[in-house]
């Protein structure tokens, strides 16, 4: 895993204020979003993460907590 | 004392980010002319409302061309007066008071915010462009019924405003040979002269008379009816001025048992 | 090998007692105004209504003093005892003096408590549903002004009792720098002597002989304006021991050293002398007080920003040392080498993090003019959700991960658990806040039941009020879990054995050290003495003028409800009604004939 579990759930936990004030600035330049449109976006984006995490990097599955990792 | 130099950089930014947010509200105020609620006003006893000319009788007052005062009075839990009217494109300053706890009276979708406190009079002056209607809330709670507590506040195209006051004296009966007179008070609040028609249909008759009402005057219009004209019986009647309107009964009998007068 | 721990029970067995009691009774607190939060949560989104909308009120004045009085105070108390005996290395002077403000304390809120549970029964007259800030002509029952008293002094001696183990320890170390724990302890009481002149003069003065019958009127500009001297800075009561475990709990869990000694005095002193003068900016819509205060009051209160985003640098400085201790590397990457898994970590992170958002919406109510926009309207209860209800509890339950095993010697129960519950508690807060941001910008008010009128709607920008009000349930759903999962591993760790694996009672060393401080910054009665000066200023104006307009005791005013039965009083209630009455019905009387 390209991170940790525990900061797997912070990173999706820090979803939430995303999306949630997404609406409200696309609303800013005219893009109107529902709330059903929201949810498919955050569902893309969680989806999207949870991909990025469980790729292997480096041939190993597996990364220990407090490793170096390459920059992003 | 070791302070970092991205320290430094911080602390510089956020006293700079300070002096502009305290440079954006003297903007506010001095640049744009918002005023705060303050201590103009001289406090009142809450108890003694009726004694005071603009709360005895909370109302809209046309004090120039485009300029009203509207005095409010907050309590438990209601406004008054309810709803305020008032023309688009004109200036209102508000003037509020509370009868017993603290309130607020707050339009709904605006900036016009204001707690109400009993002792003090809160003044606030806003500008109302368009028509529309909003509705006024209280923000402070103020008791068991305080999710009850709400008013309206309608802004009325200019050529639809007025504020017209009828009273009206009329005879309730009148014997086969008499006349009756119905009395037409119409009030003109407004500083404005008003032109208007007074319409009264009575039967199948309708008596109409041209008014010229004079700002802050009030003009009074009588009719006079053959009792012989309308026959014996009840007869419901109507008097309307613009929008306003008013009605009652008039009995035509041959006998009156007692001479009564009554209004 | 297994290594003896020196956790904090070991060390101060008799002191744990008292911080373990002060923690449960904070967490008591939290329970029973997490209860109510969730039926108003319920009721005031129209989702579930058990209970009539005139006891709501109750309900409300029950959360918010049992939250922001009760949970935050109890807590504090038992921080700060931990604080002090920790880093000055001693026990508490004479513990039967800190059972004794302890119980007056508990003695103070259960009076209070009690006098506003009262009021969901008819069994008996008393109550007091007056919200947490009681203004009057709204009345309460004696014993809850009495309870609150109590429960003040109560805290007033507390800090007696901390000053005086630090005037021990100087006996014994005149040379030495006071330790940073015990420097924030001291400012921070030092504050709120000052702080709770206000509320004390209210309550002494006027409103407790006011619900006695004593005298028969108060002044409701004047009684408001003191407690609002007093509201502010209790905020920064509740913050400033989260403060304290951000600057000396959070860089040591980080894996490394505070970023600055110095700095975190510097905050803290600017806390201690601009928390008190800026109380009015509570009342900017207030009639009666001159705009010049209210101009005064919110330059002293952008200034107060600056202790906050002061920390905000040092915080983060200190989270990234701690990274790259731990082998972090890169511009962001070092992010990744926090350690996320310990909920005591995450909890405080999350935290802080959403105190930045919170700060920015305190900055939009500190805008004098601004502030119309927004004065009691359900943004302002977005914002302290955010503020007290995110950056102080949430920092205090995932310290409580921490505390728990230190005071009582057991074994955290869960640790996977504690880090769902603060992340739990983060992304609920984040939708019950937002959407009460939004519904506040469109003039839906606070402390209101039902906020639906018959004559109007609201117009949302984005959305509706209806997704709003499901935003907000759905928040306050996700929040009730999150404070059954924190209950939980409460519990659990209670019912734990004793354990002998016991981190060492610590805190974070500093990067740079308090040698570093110039002495001046540990000069107490300079900074108080400029404290008090800056009040006067604030205050003093304010005060004779709203004295001078109204008078001491104010106008003849009708309490709401009538406790005492004076026949002056009962006299002019029957007056007021009526002439209410007639002029309610006055439109009516005038149409028929």
């Amino acid at each position: 895993m390209r991170i940790s579990k525990a900061g797997l759930l912070v990173v999706l936990a820090l979803l939430a204020p995303l999306l949630v004030e997404l609406r409200t600035v696309l609303s800013w330049v005219n893009v109107e979003l529902t709330v059903l449109e929201t949810g498919l976006v955050g569902a893309v984006l969680v989806v999207a993460i949870l991909v990025w995490a469980f790729l292997p990097e480096n041939g190993n599955g597996k990364t220990t907590e407090g490793d170096a990792s390459s920059e992003n | 004392m070791n302070i970092h130099t991205y320290e430094k950089v911080w602390l510089i930014g956020s006293m700079v980010l300070i002096v502009g947010f305290i440079v954006t509200v003297t903007y506010g105020a001095v640049g744009l002319g918002i005023a705060m609620v303050d201590d103009s006003e001289e406090t009142i006893e809450p108890t003694e409302l009726d004694e005071d000319e603009r709360f005895a009788e909370p109302r809209v007052e046309q004090v120039g061309e485009d300029e009203y005062e509207a005095y409010v009075v907050a309590q438990t839990f209601m406004f008054s007066p309810d709803p305020i009217e008032i023309p688009a494109g004109s200036e209102v300053t508000f003037h509020a008071t509370s009868r017993d706890v603290i309130h607020s009276f707050s339009v709904a979708g605006t900036n016009i915010n204001t707690m109400v406190i009993p002792g003090e009079v809160a003044t606030m002056t806003a500008e109302f462009d368009e028509p529309g209607e909003y509705g006024v809330v209280c923000n402070e709670y103020c008791g068991s019924g305080h999710h009850n507590m709400e008013g309206e506040l309608h802004v009325v195209p200019e050529d639809e405003f007025d504020m017209t006051e009828l009273e009206i004296e009329a005879d309730d009966e009148v014997e086969t040979g008499d006349e009756a007179t119905i009395e037409v008070d119409v009030e003109n609040r407004m500083l404005e002269a008003l032109e208007t028609t007074v319409t009264l249909e009575i039967g199948d008759e309708a008596l109409s008379e041209s008014v010229t009402v004079d700002g802050s005057e009030t003009e009074t219009t009588t009719f006079t009816i053959d009792a012989a004209d309308l026959g014996e019986g009840d007869h419901d009647w109507t008097v309307t001025v613009d929008d306003y309107e008013d009605g009652g009964t008039l009995t035509v009998a041959d006998e009156l048992e007692e001479d009564d007068d009554d209004e | 090998m297994m290594t003896m721990s020196n956790a904090y029970i070991e060390e101060f067995p008799a002191e744990a007692k008292v911080v373990r009691t002060a923690f449960y009774s904070a967490f008591l607190a939290l329970a029973l105004g997490g209860v109510f939060g969730i039926v108003q949560t319920l009721h005031r989104t129209g989702y579930y209504r058990f209970i009539d909308s005139a006891d709501y009120y109750t309900v409300l004045t029950a959360h918010g003093v049992f939250l922001v009085i009760s949970f935050t105070i109890f807590f504090l108390v038992g921080v700060f005892t931990w604080a002090v005996t920790t880093s000055l290395d001693r026990g508490l002077e004479d513990l039967r003096f800190t059972w004794g403000w302890y119980g007056l304390m508990a003695i103070g809120i259960t009076l209070s408590g009690v006098a506003i549970l009262a009021g969901f029964t008819d069994a008996t007259d008393i109550s007091a549903s007056v919200l947490f800030t009681f203004y009057a002509p709204l009345q309460g029952h004696p014993m809850f002004y009495l309870g609150l008293v109590l429960f003040v002094v109560g805290t007033w001696l507390a800090g007696a009792d901390w000053f005086r183990s630090w005037w021990a320890w100087k006996q014994e170390n005149p040379d030495e720098r006071i330790p940073l724990p015990t420097f924030m302890v001291l400012t921070t009481m030092l504050m709120w002597y000052i702080a709770t002149l206000g509320v004390a003069a209210a309550i002494l003065l006027f409103l407790l002989p006011w619900s006695l019958g004593l005298i028969d009127s108060v002044n409701p500009l004047l009684t408001r304006t003191l407690f609002w001297f007093f509201g502010h800075p209790v905020v920064y009561f509740w913050l400033m021991p989260a403060y304290m475990m951000w600057y000396v709990m959070l860089p040591k869990v980080s894996g490394g050293k505070l970023f600055s000694d110095p700095l975190a005095r510097v905050v803290f002193v600017l806390f201690l002398i601009l928390s008190v003068p800026t109380g009015i900016h509570h009342q900017y819509l207030d009639p009666g007080i001159a705009e010049g205060f209210k101009f005064i009051a919110m330059t002293n209160t952008m200034f107060l920003l600056l202790p906050s985003l002061l920390t905000a640098f040092t915080v983060v400085a200190s989270m990234e040392h701690g990274a790259r201790q731990r082998g972090g590397k890169g511009y962001f990457g070092w992010l990744k080498a926090l350690p996320w898994r310990d909920p005591v970590f995450t909890g405080m992170a999350l935290a802080g993090l959403m105190f930045a958002a919170a700060g920015f919406s305190g900055m939009i109510n500190a805008g004098m003019n601004i502030n119309y926009l927004v004065h009691n309207t359900f943004w302002v209860v977005g914002h302290f959700h955010l503020t007290v209800g995110t950056a102080v509890a949430l920092t205090f339950m995932a310290v409580t991960y921490w505390f728990l095993p230190q005071i009582t010697g057991k074994e955290l129960w869960s640790r996977s658990v504690a880090l769902g519950q603060v992340v739990l508690w983060f992304v609920g807060m984040t939708f019950m806040s937002n959407a009460m941001h939004r519904a506040g910008l469109l003039g839906v008010p606070r402390r209101t039941a039902e906020p639906q009128y018959e004559g109007f709607e609201f117009e949302a920008a984005v959305g509706s009020m209806g997704e709003l009000q499901a935003q907000i349930a759905l928040g306050g759903v996700l929040l009730t879990l999150s404070l059954v999962l924190f209950f939980a591993n409460v519990f659990g760790t209670a019912l734990n054995g004793r354990s002998d694996d016991l981190p060492a009672n610590e805190y974070a060393d500093a990067l740079s050290g308090p040698e570093d401080a110039p002495l001046v910054l540990d000069n107490l009665k300079l900074w108080t003495g400029i404290a008090i000066v800056l009040v006067i200023f604030a205050y003093t104006f304010p005060l004779l003028s709203i004295i001078d307009r109204g008078g001491l005791l104010g106008p003849e005013i009708i309490p709401l409800p009538v406790f005492i039965e004076s026949p002056a009083l009962l006299v002019g209630a029957v007056e007021q009604l009526t002439a209410g009455t007639l002029e309610s019905i006055r439109p009516v009387l005038e149409v028929s004939r």
